[in-house]
């Protein structure tokens, strides 16, 4: 899940200072889970930029704003969209990005994007994985150091570790005691010794789509 | 210079070194002062790298400043500031300039520091830092390109002392495996403590200097066992620095017994005042140690 947390309205209202006839396109995956981008989100929003004197000509859900086939498939849930002078895209930055690839209008985002994540008994799990493209998670008994260590270290915990609590944020465990206590679970303590080369960012999906 | 720290390591003196610290700005005249107290005392400085991430002059410059100055140098190195690129680069730059001792480390967090909003960038961790550093060593660079040069430093590490703290004893196990000539470990109250740390790595076999910081108050013990990591200022010692009607005296007696007992146990002893090295000399000599 694509963690987002929705911007204030003024800002969003900032962002739309010169624009008007806005069209609302939500997104029903992470950001609905999320109450950043679902109907209601959606609703909320169209009502409070009409009460702030802002003309919305329509707005859509569609199943993921970073999943869009083409603007006839936007227009197909609803055809208001061909009126529109902007888009406000409630989602993540790809769904902002994945609209604004297939419409000719200015795109805006109501969202800031923070990180992969999840969200499991009721606790939303932030930064879970920073996507570096070359995957051995499982040689941490499937948690990653590097994107759960604020100093991405591959080889061990740093000395900064207070009673098994993070040095940058005393609220968080030490993702290094926690992959110790998991290896310990599922019995491959032995993980530990292995010596992991650093990663290579050309692997990293973003710069390997520039070389490509 | 009759020996070079390299050579001290390999002999059987006990060896001491003292950290300083790079000025704040581009005068240098100050801490230049104050290692210079430090001369026929120390076998080399550690010159911090922007420590607590507080921007300072580069440990490099600073070092070669101390070199030209008649001192040996270990330029601290830590993964914060450089990816592989910026790191290499320094380090063919420091061993041009004569600098031939390192210390490795993986570096605050920017957070903690003076400037917070600063990238971190850990492009490698110090058990990688380790490894570039011994690949420089064959005449090749971090991707396999050969050098006009290599380097050959005195590589150094750190490490904490908690004997429980199984993690950071792997890391440890790790550094010594990718060739550090030495370990400098943080500061040591519990003799005991560093003691059975000491039996727990007794299969590896690289040096072992010993951190110290002299206290300088209760108020400072109590900070530093809440929250330094790997710090544990005994009961004992709380109480001699809680009853002390000096405390700058009794800190510096205790740091003098603390070294006579590390003499036993340890190849040396590394001082790390917070503020100026004054009281350094008369610390050592307290201790029976007289210099060269």
């Amino acid at each position: 899940m694509i963690i987002t947390s929705a911007k204030p309205l003024e800002e969003i209202l900032a962002l739309l200072k010169d624009e008007d006839d806005i069209f609302v396109i939500g997104c029903n995956v992470c950001a609905a889970k999320l109450k950043t981008g679902g109907e209601p989100e959606v609703l909320e929003i169209c009502r409070r930029l009409e009460g702030s004197g802002k003309r919305v000509v329509g707005w859509a859900l569609p199943t993921a704003a970073c999943s869009v086939r083409s603007f006839e498939s936007l227009a197909q849930k609803n055809e208001k969209i061909n009126e529109a002078h902007c888009i406000l895209v409630m989602g993540c930055g790809s769904g902002v990005s994945t609209v604004a690839s297939v419409t000719e209008v200015p795109v805006y985002g109501s969202n800031n994007t923070l990180s992969l994540g999840g969200s499991s008994e009721g606790k939303l799990l932030s930064g879970q994985c920073i996507m570096c493209g070359n995957c051995t998670i499982s040689e941490f008994g499937g948690l990653c150091p590097k994107s759960q260590c604020p100093k991405g270290l591959l080889n061990g915990p740093c000395g900064g570790a207070v009673d098994g609590m993070c040095e940058v944020n005393r609220e968080n465990d030490c993702v290094w005691n926690l992959i110790y206590e998991r290896l310990k679970k599922i019995k491959r303590l032995d993980l530990l010794y292995s010596i992991h080369a650093p990663r290579s960012m050309v692997l990293n999906n973003f710069i390997s789509n520039i070389l490509i | 210079m009759l020996f070079n720290f390299r050579e001290k390591l390999n002999s059987s003196k006990f060896l001491v070194t003292a950290e300083v610290s790079p000025p704040k700005g581009t005068r240098f005249s100050v801490p230049l002062e104050d290692a210079h107290q430090l001369k026929g005392i120390a076998d080399a400085l550690n010159v911090t790298d922007n420590q607590c991430s507080i921007m300072h002059m580069s440990s490099l410059a600073f070092s070669k400043l101390l070199l030209d100055d008649g001192h040996e140098p270990i330029m601290q190195l830590t993964c914060r500031d450089r990816n592989r690129i910026g790191l290499q680069s320094d380090l063919l730059g420091a061993y041009a300039l004569g600098i031939r001792n390192i210390c490795l480390m993986t570096g605050d967090f920017p957070s903690c520091g003076d400037h917070p909003g600063s990238k971190p960038v850990y492009d490698l961790d110090s058990v990688q830092l380790l490894q570039l550093v011994r690949k420089l060593e064959s005449g090749i660079d971090f991707a396999g390109n050969m050098l006009d040069g290599g380097t050959s430093f005195c590589t150094g590490a750190v490490s904490g002392i908690d004997p429980e703290k199984i993690l950071q004893l792997i890391k440890l196990e790790k550094k010594a495996k990718c060739g550090a000539d030495f370990i400098q470990t943080q500061a040591v109250y519990d003799v005991g403590m560093f003691e059975e740390f000491m039996e727990a790595i007794s299969h590896l076999e690289v040096p072992v200097i010993a951190g110290l910081i002299p206290l300088k108050s209760l108020g400072m013990a109590e900070y530093m066992n809440k929250n330094i990591s790997g710090i544990n200022v005994p009961e004992e010692i709380m109480f001699r620095m809680k009853e002390a009607s000096n405390p700058i005296e009794e800190g510096l007696s205790i740091a003098s017994e603390t070294i006579k007992e590390l003499m036993k146990l340890s190849r040396g002893i590394h001082v790390m005042p917070i503020g100026s090295h004054k009281n350094t000399p008369r610390l050592l000599s307290m201790a029976g140690i007289s210099g060269k």
